[in-house]
């Protein structure tokens, strides 16, 4: 790796201000396995490493009482997927987390590190997208939230600008009636996904109340199928509402053709997804 | 860039070492001729250069050494006492679940985090919990073959 300088703030507010600092020129590093290897790789350049481990309760996943759970920019990947509440509460984020095949990454990465990457085919990303996530960003100006959905400005470009960071993500908890699913396709179950998607919907009285579906590695970011779920909104879900509104999810996806699959087979496979996913949601609304 | 004498704790022994930030753990320990611990591809994703770091299983080439001072390092040589071999790597000897060895040690360290974790898992836990580790040689059988045969001997209580 290209030689650096190395920093330890002991404070979020002392990390925000060495990346006000260096800007472009800083990478931070959470849990190492993007930053490191890409160095290694030539990759990303940073002439200034911001590390985040010194930083006292940056790890916690809190409970909250009846208004859901938050998680530190350092919550690690792993404690996500041993976590009893997640697991109960937001299955898709377990189901996400655990399906990434390597423990050791899964003891070293962190929930915040994979969602700033900015990649597409971040399966964690489309399930919290589907989850409602919320971001708490902090800068040297002070602190900001936003949805997860405003997060991703273009391919691997978050919001962030000079000088924040990611401290927080906030789920809130499931309504009554809420059925959530994940589900994705790889070459090989080590592998990044061709695609994934996720969904949420909220059935009060048989009808549809709310409905999010989010679709991975199908766009140069993760989206919101937002016309597919607008068919779903107010409505019985029957299996005429399931199909039209995975075709029209399908049309909503902008996908490229790369190593791991063809946009046509992204195309189809997204409307094939779509409709188990709010297919297995429905029976978990129940 | 500015070098630092920083203070590691490896296999139980300090070691006092000219730092730079821009090394990795597996840079730190190959320098301490602490050669045990392998790297494959370099860049985080065949688990060759796993050690543990208070007890997490961590990807040495994936790690700045100066990030885990006064961390418990514990490396394939913290294994074995003297020429006394741990009961994985009896278990992985005896078993025919070594063949070029490259994986080894990182397999084994991986092996041991599991087993300090889950001292009974079923063959799928193995499974699961070795997926970080990739071998080209063996076909993965033998090597969770003697994970179990380790995990039983440790439930007896043999060493």
């Amino acid at each position: 790796m290209k030689p650096f300088e190395y920093f330890e703030p002991t404070t979020v507010r002392e990390a925000t201000e060495l990346l006000s600092t260096y800007g472009g020129k800083a990478g931070i590093l959470a849990g190492g396995i993007d930053l490191i290897p890409r160095m290694r790789k030539g990759e990303i350049e940073a002439e200034y490493v911001v590390n985040l481990q010194k930083i006292p309760n940056l790890e916690q996943i809190a409970a909250h009482e009846d208004s859901g759970i938050t998680f530190g920019a350092m919550a690690r990947l792993r404690s996500i997927e041993l976590s009893k509440t997640i697991q109960k509460k937001y299955p898709i984020l377990f189901e996400a987390v655990h399906q990434i095949t390597s423990v050791q990454t899964k003891h070293m990465g962190t929930v915040v590190g994979n969602v700033c990457v900015g990649t597409p085919a971040s399966d964690v990303a489309t399930s919290l997208f589907a989850l409602g996530a919320r971001l708490k960003i902090s800068g040297v100006k002070g602190e900001r939230t936003e949805p997860i959905e405003k997060f991703y400005v273009d391919y691997r470009l978050t919001s962030l600008k000079r000088g924040e960071m990611v401290t927080e993500v906030a789920l809130p908890d499931p309504p009554a009636g809420t059925g959530t699913a994940f589900l994705n396709l790889l070459r090989t179950h080590a592998d990044i996904a061709k695609i994934s998607v996720a969904a949420a919907i909220v059935m009060q009285y048989g009808i549809c109340r709310e409905a999010r579906i989010a679709i991975g590695a199908a766009a140069p970011t993760v989206f919101r199928a937002v016309k597919a779920e607008a068919l779903l909104t107010g409505q019985k879900i029957t299996a005429e509402v399931i199909n039209k509104a995975s075709e029209t999810a399908s049309g909503e996806t902008r996908p490229i053709t790369d190593l791991r699959s063809t946009a046509e087979y992204r195309r189809e496979m997204a409307k094939v997804l779509v409709r188990r996913v709010l297919e297995k949601a429905l029976e978990r609304a129940r | 860039m500015k070098k630092e004498i920083v203070n590691f704790k490896i296999n139980g022994r300090p070691y006092e070492v000219i730092v730079s930030p821009n090394m990795t753990l597996y840079d730190l320990l190959r320098d301490l001729h602490l050669t045990g611990t392998k790297r494959s591809c370099g860049v985080g994703e065949c688990g060759s250069c796993t050690v543990l770091v208070d007890g997490n299983p961590t990807l040495a080439c994936s790690t700045l050494a100066i990030a885990v001072r006064d961390k418990e390092i514990l490396t394939i040589e913290g294994l074995s006492r003297g020429a006394q071999l741990h009961l994985l790597q009896q278990a992985f000897v005896d078993g025919g679940a070594i063949q070029c060895g490259f994986c080894t040690p990182g397999m084994i360290m991986m092996a041991k985090a599991l087993l300090d974790e889950n001292p009974n898992p079923t063959r799928e836990e193995v499974k699961e919990g070795l997926g970080g580790n990739l071998c080209r040689c063996t076909g993965y059988v033998k090597i969770i073959d003697a994970v179990m045969v380790s995990a039983e001997k440790m439930r007896k209580g043999d060493k």
